[in-house]
């Protein structure tokens, strides 16, 4: 390359690095590659020249224009893709605004949890189960081995219709509902609204239940013991538990089952009155008497049953420290759900 | 019910924590629910004497006492009770004591003059719930002595809630058995009194039982020359630290009895009995006794009474009368002991609306072998500190002795049942704990069940006492070894999981409110004469309601006058309904409820409230959602306002309906014009759930599409239109709707200009203007002609 080649790519680049945009590119390329353009104009003297001569010099100018050539695309097209961004950077609105989708509700917190609950128990091969909140009274007492005066009704204040029917006290009457259907073996949960008449900041009118049971041949209270203990630790995590002798009448022998407490983790605090357990069910292996009441062989079928406060898990969950609130409808409430 | 770890060291020698007493009576099914140590926050409290009282100068009702509490000078002391008296002994917080209340006691001027303590009644030092002025201490207590030693209230008491089938357990005695079974320790103390005395009982006084099955023993003592007074000290503490207020010896003994062994005890004023005879019969059919509580109570003859010669003397089990009761006068006492049945002795209390400490026991069942041994120890109590002369013997009436139930119990079946593998020794030494007998047949065993467990009467509860001793804890986890038969969610339970989560998605709360309404509410919300509580808690809680409209009405209107004015708001739960036989039939039911503006936060639309259509779209939403096919009718419903509703029809039943809140139901200022509620019958709706067919295939060839234009008069329904349009582009036509409705300036008065995109489609050719134009005028022409409708 002859020097004026040298000197005039020097130019070019010199004057290259100052472009800031992509006309200013194009100003260059109509200067050095143009129809009158630097490079053109040296081209179109290649015909001074003698033949010999204009073989290498052609070829070094040519070699000029591709260099050029080369530099200038590339060169655009950076700088087309600088200038596109900057275009659309320029479209950038406010990010902070929220968004306008319309905001999601949320499910009652008594039925999250029971679909927690539940969950569980149908994941371990338990159906569901459904029964009236107006039941008869045999249902709901009788048949559950509570005869009319009989202590055990003092356990359960009992609303009544003025066709003598109740509303149910428990969810227990679905178990007999089921077996009277069905014959085992069997695992069922029921759930429901269930009525006792007791109001404050603990109880409510109406509240609702999880109810279990299973029935089999050579079931046991070691399958009691098994089953609830897988439940409560994917309800509850890993933590100690304990059984402790209860009475219902629908059961025998009966139990509670405590888990170590959530809040102070077994230390003592004040939800669980300082012991570091708290009550989460009552359960026991199925009384024959309502084995009786169902016609089921009391002697090849052996089976037990458990049943929760659904709202007293929801308070224990989410802090929740009067029951009425479930039952306000304040959205107020609800929506931190 | 109040247990004194001091009372039963009576029974039994224990030395454990109170915590570990407590714990192991919790794991053994007897829940203590709180254990209260009264003298543990009563430090600086001591015994002082009034050496003096005089009036405070400058404050009428206050007084001004000297008090010696042997520690140097007497105490000036400024005190607002007024039952003292110079000489007597007094509980004195001291400065510095802190009393059970959480309240310290500091130096004080009070009225002026300065207050170096403070005398106490009961219920400030804890130990009672009584007012009363202060406690008058007995003059044998020793001056400047801690009050907590001369109490005695070094003491625990837990309180037990013990579960209706362990009426054994109510008592001091039964809860010692019980602890000696836990601990594996010997139970002492045998009955004390013997049947001494002078004379003979059959000389003075008859017993007759008329119904053996109320009334299957009846046992009566006579103690003469008795003088009712105050009981003593230790006589007064037990019974009030275990919650009974003393009030006189003669009483006093016989609550003793029942929290010592159990047994409820009834003392008459022997004086007072007619013909000197006691007969336990029914109640005439219009007999009346005035109880002890000095209420006239009407009997009926289901109801068993103690009578004397003429007339009931008491309710048998439940409570005395008055007339014959022991009063400061009374000299000779006849004592009851007797067992009646427990459903009987209930079915009197509920009746009467009376429970009693001796009802509540008899109910749970006594025990008939305690009948002598209670009359005996009441004997010798009264003789002791009543000065009584007890008469010889025990008019015990038991026409029938009871024999002792025999329950047989299998060890394959205990193993079987709990899921362990104990051998019949094993399960003998168990029960033996408890004191049940048992005697081996071949590997099972018959056990003898004591007189006091009424809970035992099948193999089952045997097998939950073997479990018990046992321990709940050591008894293995096991998974059941079964394959439930298989049950599939209803189409309704599907359904109802289906809308949940949709509502959720499309923004609304989920609402749960009572089954229960008050009686007195508007009548437009009710659909039927609903069903009623018998015993409701309230007027407001009274009635099953028949519909979830008014439950999301009320929802709505509280929140709104929370000031939350945008509201999407859903329920599913039951609506009740009277059915045949007074009987009632419920139904699953959808609610919503909407106020205030679709979506308040959208910051780029102004808010537009809610309004008839977007309820129709939602309910229009949730029906394509569960392939239910929905029409619409007008609405009739009296909830809504009259021209702002409709009717949803599943095939030819109604299924629910929807609407504006009538303007008569806005009794509220803040309550906006536009709310809107809907109720769906789900039982409808499931049943009319309709599988989603056979797919058709994706068109291949393209769709001409034509908007039109038109000006209709405002009377002209859109259904109508609709009509023609779909009627003259028959099968070609494949979709045809509405995108804008316009009315005002432009468009005529009395005139709306509607908007319709029309898509045409033939499966097999490609459809040209020539084949679609002709169709469209005779669309045209037609609603010219038929409804005055005009392309615009």
């Amino acid at each position: 390359m002859s020097d004026s080649h040298e000197q005039l790519l020097k130019q070019y680049l010199s004057e290259k690095a100052k472009a800031s945009n992509t006309a200013d590119l194009e100003g260059l390329r109509v200067k050095y590659l143009g129809k009158k353009g630097e490079v053109t104009e040296l081209l179109k003297g290649l015909g001074k020249l003698s033949i010999e001569e204009r073989k290498t010099v052609g070829a070094a100018i040519n070699d000029l224009k591709n260099q050029i050539q080369s530099s200038l695309e590339e060169s655009m097209r950076e700088l087309a893709l600088k200038e596109q961004e900057a275009r659309l950077n320029a479209e950038k609105p406010d990010h902070s605004l929220p968004g306008t989708w319309p905001t999601a509700g949320s499910l009652h917190p008594v039925v999250q949890v029971a679909k927690e609950v539940a969950d569980i128990f149908l994941s371990m091969g338990f159906f569901m189960a459904e029964g009236p909140e107006i039941e008869d009274e045999y249902y709901n007492f009788e048949a559950l081995n509570v005869p009319s005066h009989h202590p055990a009704r003092d356990m359960q204040d009992t609303f009544y219709l003025e066709s003598g029917q109740v509303l149910r006290t428990q969810t227990s009457p679905v178990q007999i509902r089921t077996m009277e259907a069905l014959q085992p073996p069997l695992k069922m949960i029921g759930l429901g609204k269930v009525f006792r008449k007791d109001s404050d900041i603990t109880h409510s009118p109406m509240f609702n239940q999880m109810e279990g049971l299973v029935v089999g041949e050579n079931i046991s209270m070691a399958d009691l013991k098994g089953t609830l203990a897988m439940f409560v630790e994917n309800m509850f995590g890993k933590r100690p538990f304990r059984f402790r002798p209860s009475f219902f009448p629908f059961t025998e022998p009966s139990a509670e089952m405590d888990i170590q407490c959530i809040f102070c983790e077994g230390k003592g605090c004040k939800v669980c009155k300082g012991t570091g357990w708290m009550e989460v069910l009552g359960c026991g292996m199925v009384n024959p008497k309502v084995f009786e009441a169902v016609k089921y062989d009391t002697e090849k079928y052996t089976g037990f049953a458990f049943g929760m406060g659904i709202d007293r898990i929801a308070m224990l969950r989410y802090g929740i420290n009067d029951i009425r609130l479930l039952f306000s409808s304040d959205v107020r409430f609800l929506r931190q759900f | 019910m109040k247990v004194l770890l001091s009372w039963l060291k009576d029974y039994i020698d224990i030395n454990e924590t109170p915590e570990r007493i407590a714990d192991a009576l919790n794991m053994s099914g007897l829940e203590v629910e709180e254990i209260i140590q009264p003298g543990k926050n009563l430090n600086n409290v001591v015994v002082g004497k009034i050496l003096s009282r005089d009036p405070h100068p400058d404050a009428e009702k206050l007084s001004l006492c000297s008090v010696d509490v042997n520690r140097g000078q007497p105490l000036q002391i400024v005190c607002g009770a007024n039952n003292m008296k110079a000489g007597d002994k007094v509980p004195v917080a001291l400065i510095g004591a802190r009393l059970p209340s959480g309240f310290e006691i500091s130096k004080a001027k009070i009225r002026g003059i300065e207050s170096s303590g403070m005398m106490c009644s009961k219920k400030e030092l804890g130990i009672s719930e009584e007012h009363g002025g202060l406690y008058i201490l007995d003059e044998s207590a020793e001056i400047g002595q801690n009050i907590v030693n001369a109490l005695n209230l070094d003491d625990v008491i837990f309180e037990i809630s013990i579960t209706p089938n362990r009426g054994d357990a109510l008592s001091h005695l039964g809860i010692a058995r019980e602890l000696s079974a836990i601990f594996n320790l010997p139970l002492h103390r045998d009955p004390l009194g013997d049947e001494d005395g002078e004379g003979h009982v059959a000389e003075q006084v008859a017993v007759e039982i008329q119904d053996k099955d109320l009334c299957p023993r009846y046992g009566a003592r006579l103690i003469h020359d008795i003088k009712v007074g105050p009981s003593p000290d230790w006589l007064k503490e037990r019974l009030e630290k275990a919650g009974i207020r003393s009030i006189n010896n003669v009483v006093d003994v016989t609550n003793y009895i029942m929290l010592d062994i159990g047994h409820p005890m009834h003392a008459f004023d022997y004086a007072k009995l007619a013909g000197k005879k006691i007969v336990v019969r029914p109640a005439g059919k219009d007999e009346k006794i005035a109880t002890l509580d000095n209420a006239e109570r009407s009997l009926d003859s289901s109801m068993l009474v103690i009578a004397d010669a003429e007339k009931p003397v008491a309710v048998a089990g439940v409570m005395g009368g008055l007339h014959s009761s022991v009063t400061d006068s009374t000299t000779s006492v006849l004592l009851e002991a007797a067992f009646f049945d427990p459903t009987s002795v209930r079915k009197t209390s509920k009746r009467l609306a009376l429970m009693s400490d001796s009802s509540y026991r008899f109910e749970r069942g006594t025990n008939i072998d305690n009948v002598p041994i209670a009359l005996n120890e009441a004997a010798r109590l009264l003789k002791q500190i009543a000065g009584g002369r007890p008469v010889k013997g025990i008019a015990d009436a038991y026409p029938k002795p009871e024999v002792l139930r025999q329950i047989k119990v299998r060890t394959r079946r205990v193993n079987r049942v709990i899921g362990i593998n104990l051998n019949p020794v094993q399960i003998e030494t168990l029960l033996l704990r408890l004191k049940l007998d048992t005697r081996r047949d071949g590997e099972d065993l018959i056990v003898s069940v004591p007189p006091y467990r009424h809970d035992l009467a099948i193999e089952a509860d045997i097998i939950e006492e073997v479990a018990r001793m046992y321990g709940y804890n050591n008894i293995p986890t096991t998974l059941p070894a079964i394959t439930s038969v298989l049950q599939l969610p209803t189409p309704l339970q599907k359904m109802e999981k289906r809308l949940r989560d949709h509502f959720v998605s499309c923004g609304f709360n989920e609402i749960m409110t009572y089954s229960f309404i008050p009686a007195a509410i508007d009548e437009c919300f009710r659909e039927k004469k609903p069903l009623m509580l018998q015993n409701p808690l309230s007027e407001d809680l009274s009635a099953m309601r028949t519909s979830l409209k008014w439950g999301m009405f009320d929802a709505l209107k509280r929140n709104i006058l929370n000031d939350e004015f945008n509201l999407r708001l859903f329920e599913i739960g039951k609506a009740f309904h009277p059915a045949a036989g007074g009987l009632s039939e419920e139904h699953s039911r959808l609610c919503i409820g909407f106020s205030g503006s679709a979506d308040p936060k959208d910051w780029r639309r102004s808010a537009e409230a809610f309004d008839l259509f977007c309820v129709k779209g939602l309910i229009q939403n949730i029906a394509d959602l569960l392939k239910v096919k929905v029409r619409y009718a007008p609405g009739s419903c009296s909830v809504f306002h009259p021209a702002m509703q409709m009717e949803l029809m599943v095939g030819k039943t109604p299924a629910g309906e929807f609407g504006q809140l009538h303007p008569n139901l806005l009794d509220n200022k803040k309550m906006p014009k536009c709310i809107f509620i809907a109720e769906i019958d789900l039982d409808k709706f499931a049943a009319a759930i309709e599988d989603a067919g056979r797919m058709k295939p994706i068109p291949e060839l393209p769709a001409v599409r034509r908007d039109l234009a038109l000006l209709a008069p405002v009377t002209v329904a859109h259904r109508d239109i609709l009509k023609i349009l779909t009627t003259e582009g028959k099968q070609l036509l494949e979709d045809c709707y509405l995108f804008d409705v316009y009315q005002g300036k432009g468009i005529p008065e009395n005139c709306r200009s509607l908007a319709f995109a029309l898509s045409f489609r033939d499966p097999k050719k490609t459809l040209t203007d020539e084949e679609i134009q002709p169709m469209i005028g005779r669309m045209v022409s037609r609603l010219d002609s038929e409804l005055a409708v005009k392309l615009r």
